[in-house]
């Protein structure tokens, strides 16, 4: 009965138990499906070269084919708009058509766009109940009903999305939706990971891009990642949830340490009074595992005592039967091992098998994100670090331009920067003479540190100190602790508040100029880094050095050229006025005897003694005008001002220039506007510049005519002296006004002549606020013309 | 009787030029080599004008001008300063120590003969 009633049922429940079994199956194969998809994808993602793009294929694909949907896009959301990375089942027209939509806002009006707002799966059952529901694009690209969408979502923030869409209503599983937030995960993952990457391969050009860059990943990767130090929760968890899903009471996770592997987590009751490391012995399961990267599965450890001795030994101890190890792999090298144990001899299914790969996937995953977090947060130490060093060197090269005279400043901007940049304890700079070193710049000094180095220096460098050893040794010292080293003196170690000392000379083509000492309260040896920044600001104090005493002297070279210019020009004036009084003399007899005061001469001798007076007020004129240049050179010149007549002045020109013209045959005409007011200016001075001008014209015209035009326009007199001499070719036309010059060289001799005559016109003219130039056509004659202020201003002369 | 001429100069040649000219026009020459002299032989020789050269050791020119002209009955013998600064700062400052005229160094000689007789026809 028992047994037919249980024959009966046994009927019944065959077909539940077929069905059942059925069912099971199907779920296991897409369990299993699942499971491998997921692995490919971490397979992926942990490839030296992935590409975003290629996970973003792989995670379209795999959606779409698992979820067998008629669709699946990856999109990615930078915060404002949704754009396409990938998608599965679309024909290239589908895509573009598609993609014209792109990138658009997240809305309501899709399940993407829903997803991305909500931070959530969204599942719409059936699109055309749906009112708020309308991606017509897509609409045009394929024929579906339903559609869903899992956001990624990264520290809580949406950076994208997977969406399916199917041909039928419905609602995904939750098997299918776990699988697609598996796939969101992994997204995210291969997102940073890329992003890591990036940032470890920045180029150093990019120093400053790359630093905010860096500080800005590594604060997320901090957030998303954990930091270093929670590696180890990772772990735990991974190896929990393998206890979980393989039903086994003890996992561990084993890192290399060098010839060891040594326990990264341990969760359960085998491992927990193991010890915390192995030996790389092939006898040991876990060590087998790492040094062939392959997995090892071992159902019973007792039965393969010759195999893995270690392994028998251990599992005697700890009471553990079967074991599989599942290697770490990072690329082709293996970091770790993944090992499940269990009490009794019960082998993992491939199924299982599989999942610990992948768990040792992920595993290898987070242990890489916590190695290029710490090598991110690392290097954006050291650019940091470089950054500001790069900052306080060119502050110091500031300061070096802009006081040029002086060292002082320099100095203290090195001492500041050095200290603080290096955490030292207190900076200071001495200068060393050949003799004696003298504290030049100090940074931190306590006030008795201040007085005993009042009372030591200046001091001669000696063996002791490690500044004094920097200057005979012209090296950097490094004293990483003043008590244990042999040479520092116990007294000073103990007497200074510092524990470690760091001494760079300031070298000059090998000569030492001074050095430059850095302290730490604490012993313990300067950072590579810091020596080379000691070095650098060396540099920087002995350029300031150079640049101080090359400037002060050039300063002090053109003062003394300035002096003796000056007293050349002191003694030029000083000797023509010396020369002027026996030259009085001379004029005065000749005119006497000329006179006849002295009785009768004879008839022949009286032109000569014209002779001998008309070259003596050549003379004269000669001396007056270098007296006139060496005054301007001297600073002495200077204007009496007064009220002239402009036409008074023409006059007096006129007056004693007309006789040289006549005898020359020149017409010499002048024209005075009528109406001119009073000039203020020097009147002599004025009469002088006119005078030689006239001189000038009558002396180089032979035929002709000589012309004074005088006028007044706009507050300016208007004085022009032309004549119909052989004129003076452009190029000379500037020239002329400068000192010592003429035409050429060739006329010098035939006309005479200091070439000063103009230059003292333009300083004159200059001197009113007024300027004077000259026209020419070579053949056809000259035209001087000054411009004057009626009323001048003196203006300083240039001397 | 010739009129009395007072020549204050520390040059020797410019001097015997000046003695030598005057001289021979009919004046009656008195000779001083610098400021102080001038006084001195102003007050004992009472000349009909002064020649008055600016710069002088012991006592300048200017000095020397104002002390003569507060001599008594001394204000209206003209006193011709010569000087070589040819500045007209230099003019002014004659004329404030009491100078009745100015000649600039270097003169001719007949020039200033000419300019000595207007001032002493203006003076008789």
């Amino acid at each position: 009965m028992d047994a037919m009633a249980s024959e009966v049922s046994t009927t019944g429940e065959q077909q539940d138990l077929a069905r059942r079994v059925a069912e099971l199956e199907r779920e296991l194969s897409e369990a299993h499906q699942r499971e491998s998809a997921t692995a490919e994808l971490l397979q992926v993602i942990n490839r030296p070269q992935f590409t975003l793009q290629s996970v973003f294929d792989a995670i379209a694909q795999s959606a779409g084919r698992l979820c067998e949907a008629e669709f699946a896009f990856v999109l990615r959301f930078d915060g404002r708009l949704l754009s396409y990375a990938a998608s599965y089942g679309l024909t290239p027209e589908g895509v573009a058509a598609w993609q014209k939509d792109l990138p658009r806002p997240a809305a309501e009006d899709t399940a993407i766009g829903r997803a991305t707002l909500q931070r959530a799966v969204v599942q719409i059952p059936d699109v055309q109940a749906d009112p708020a529901y309308g991606d017509y694009a897509l609409a045009q690209a394929v024929t579906y009903r339903s559609v869903m969408a899992v956001p990624f979502l990264r520290d809580g923030h949406p950076i994208g999305g997977i969406t399916v869409g199917r041909a039928q209503t419905g609602r995904l599983t939750e098997s299918e939706i776990r699988l697609l937030q598996c796939f969101a995960d992994q997204a995210v993952i291969a997102i940073e990971n890329t992003r890591l990457f990036e940032a470890e391969h920045t180029s150093k050009r990019q120093l400053q891009e790359s630093l905010e860059y860096q500080t800005a990943t590594s604060e997320v990767l901090g957030a998303i990642s954990r930091t270093p130090t929670e590696l180890q929760p990772v772990l735990a968890e991974i190896c929990k949830t393998a206890n979980r899903l393989c039903e086994t009471p003890d996992a561990a996770i084993f890192l290399q340490d060098g010839k060891w592997l040594r326990v990264g987590s341990v969760q359960g009751s085998i491992g927990a009074g193991a010890s915390d490391k192995i030996a790389l012995t092939r006898g040991f399961v876990a060590a087998r595992a790492f040094l062939d990267r392959e997995v090892v599965h071992v159902h019973d450890l007792r039965a393969v005592a010759d195999e893995y001795p270690q392994g028998y030994e251990s599992s005697l101890k700890l009471g553990h039967r079967t074991i599989i190890g599942v290697p770490l792999m990072r690329n082709e090298d293996a970091i770790g091992v993944l090992i499940l144990r269990r009490s009794e001899v019960n082998p993992f299914t491939d199924k299982q098998i599989q999942l610990l790969k992948t768990f040792a996937d992920q595993a290898v995953i987070a242990i890489e994100n916590t190695r290029l977090f710490e090598a991110v947060q690392g290097r954006t130490r050291e650019l940091t670090e470089a950054l500001e060093y790069q900052t306080a060197t060119s502050e110091v090269l500031n300061v070096i331009s802009r006081s040029p005279t002086t060292v002082d400043p320099v100095f203290d901007a090195i001492v500041s920067s050095a200290a603080t940049l290096c955490g030292a304890a207190f900076c200071d700079i001495q200068l060393y003479d050949g003799e004696h070193l003298r504290v030049a710049a100090i940074y931190n000094f306590t006030d008795e540190a201040k007085e005993r180095f009042r009372k030591t220096y200046p001091m001669r460098p000696d063996h002791v100190r490690a500044s004094g050893r920097a200057i005979l040794t012209r090296a950097v010292v490094h004293v990483p602790d003043t008590l244990t080293d042999p040479e520092y003196p116990r007294e000073l170690a103990i007497a200074g508040n510092w524990r470690a000392l760091l001494s760079v000379p300031m070298l000059r083509e090998g000569k030492p100029l001074g050095v430059l000492t850095m302290a730490q309260a604490q012993a313990g040896p300067f950072p590579e880094r810091q020596i080379n920044l000691g070095k650098t600001f060396a540099d920087q104090a002995v350029i300031a050095i150079e640049n101080a005493r090359l400037f002060n002297e050039i300063a002090q070279k053109s003062r003394e050229l300035e002096i003796a210019s000056q007293h050349k020009s002191q003694f030029v004036a000083n000797m023509s006025h010396e020369l002027r009084t026996p030259l009085a003399a001379m004029l005065g007899y000749a005119e006497l005897l000329q006179e006849g005061i002295y009785g009768e001469l004879p008839e022949k001798s009286l032109p000569i003694l014209t002779r001998i007076r008309s070259n003596g007020k050549h003379l004269l004129g000669l001396i007056n005008t270098v007296l006139d240049i060496s005054k301007i050179e001297a600073g002495q010149f200077k204007l009496n001002l007064g009220e002239y007549a402009l036409g008074s002045i023409v006059e007096t020109v006129m007056v004693a220039t007309e006789s040289l013209a006549a005898t020359k045959k020149l017409a010499f005409k002048t024209e005075v506007a009528k109406g001119l007011p009073y000039g203020l200016g020097d009147e002599q001075r004025l009469t002088q510049v006119l005078l030689n001008l006239v001189g000038n014209a009558i002396k180089f015209t032979d035929t002709g005519e000589v012309r004074i035009a005088a006028g007044a326009a706009n507050g300016h007199f208007t004085v022009s002296v032309s004549d119909t001499g052989p004129g003076i070719p452009s190029e000379e036309c500037e020239r002329i006004f400068e000192k010592f010059r003429q035409v050429d060289s060739s006329n010098t001799r035939a006309k005479g002549g200091t070439g000063l005559g103009l230059a003292i016109a333009r300083e004159i003219v200059e001197m009113h606020g007024g300027r004077i130039w000259v026209e020419s056509t070579i053949g056809q004659g000259s035209t001087f013309r000054m411009e004057l202020p009626v009323r001048a201003a003196i203006v300083p002369g240039e001397a | 009787m010739s009129k009395r001429i007072l020549v204050v100069e520390d040059q020797e040649d410019l001097r015997a030029i000046l003695r030598d000219l005057l001289s021979a026009s009919g004046y009656s020459v008195i000779e001083a080599m610098d400021g102080a002299e001038s006084v001195a032989k102003a007050a004992s020789e009472r000349p009909d004008l002064v020649l008055m050269d600016i710069q002088l050791p012991v006592l300048d020119g200017y000095d020397a001008t104002r002390q003569i002209k507060a001599l008594p009955g001394f204000t209206a013998i003209p006193i011709i300063a010569v000087s070589s600064f040819a500045m007209k700062g230099d003019e002014e400052k004659a004329r404030a120590a009491g100078c009745d005229h100015y000649v600039t160094k270097p003169y001719s000689p007949v020039q200033l003969l000419r300019i000595i007789r207007g001032v002493l026809s203006e003076n008789p």
